[in-house]
């Protein structure tokens, strides 16, 4: 996947078959993070602090179910993926930018969390299906994550 | 189950908490963005500078704080503002709690 053009309202992206296909495979796995990973302080004290964690566990639900919904509109947009030639175009719009990086990177880390948080990452592909599919989630996720950033990383460069 | 409800807050301990709180307040909350061995470091930068406005070479130096150190103070603010970001950075899946100031 390689950035292909943009212009100030949209970004597009040149990807394979191969591509296209684990792309929506990873966006797929949204949510992966589980809603207790998500800790507003790190020894909450009193009722308020549980009230305050339980706002933030609000806003994180209601932001979950928003992004599911961005997620469905997006990939069901005629204007998102167009065939040209053999390869597919990939269209964001500038105002997805952002919410789509979070969705991947809420694959990244909720696969991270699955495989038991490892402080270090792991080098190989564990032997073990299920760590398998977890590792190749987390590193694909966060390839694409790093796609994305660099199309936007190459605007701002000197 | 019990039949009748205990009040989470005695009334008669109303005053003390709300001074509590106003102390708290005056001294200020930190928002405290802690490591993870999982976020990329450029995504870590471009969360920082969409979340508070930074430019890339403030938010370039929290982020390499929090590499290096396990985290960074990114701002003192009141309860509400603190309360703000770390949503925002929770959002992104970031490791950021907010602490009261000593």
């Amino acid at each position: 996947m390689k950035l292909l053009a943009a212009d100030k309202d949209w970004l597009r992206f040149q990807l394979s078959d191969g591509e296209k296909a684990v792309l929506l495979d990873v966006l797929g796995l949204y949510p992966c993070v589980p809603p207790a990973y998500h800790r507003l302080s790190r020894e909450p004290r009193d009722n308020a602090d549980r009230e305050r964690q339980r706002l933030l566990d609000e806003a994180l639900a209601e932001q979950r179910a928003q992004h599911r919904r961005l997620l469905q509109a997006l990939l069901h947009n005629p204007d998102t993926f167009r065939k040209v030639g053999t390869r597919w175009q990939m269209t964001l719009r500038r105002g997805d930018f952002d919410w789509l990086l979070q969705v991947l990177n809420d694959v990244r880390v909720g696969s991270w969390i699955a495989l038991g948080s490892p402080e270090q990452l792991p080098r190989k592909l564990p032997r073990d299906a299920a760590q398998a599919a977890h590792a190749c989630a987390m590193e694909l996720a966060g390839l694409f994550q790093m796609v994305l950033l660099d199309a936007v990383e190459g605007e701002t460069a000197p | 189950m019990s039949a009748t409800n205990t009040p989470l807050v005695r009334p008669d301990r109303d005053e003390d908490t709300s001074t509590r709180d106003d102390a708290a307040l005056d001294r200020g909350w930190l928002v405290i963005c802690w490591n993870d061995p999982v976020n990329y470091m450029a995504y870590v930068t471009h969360v920082f500078q969409r979340v508070f406005g930074w430019p890339k070479q403030k938010a370039e130096f929290h982020m390499l704080q929090v590499n290096n150190q396990g985290k960074s103070v990114l701002t003192r603010e009141t309860l509400e503002k603190a309360e703000h970001y770390v949503h925002q950075l929770q959002h992104y899946t970031l490791q950021a709690t907010m602490e009261r100031a000593e």
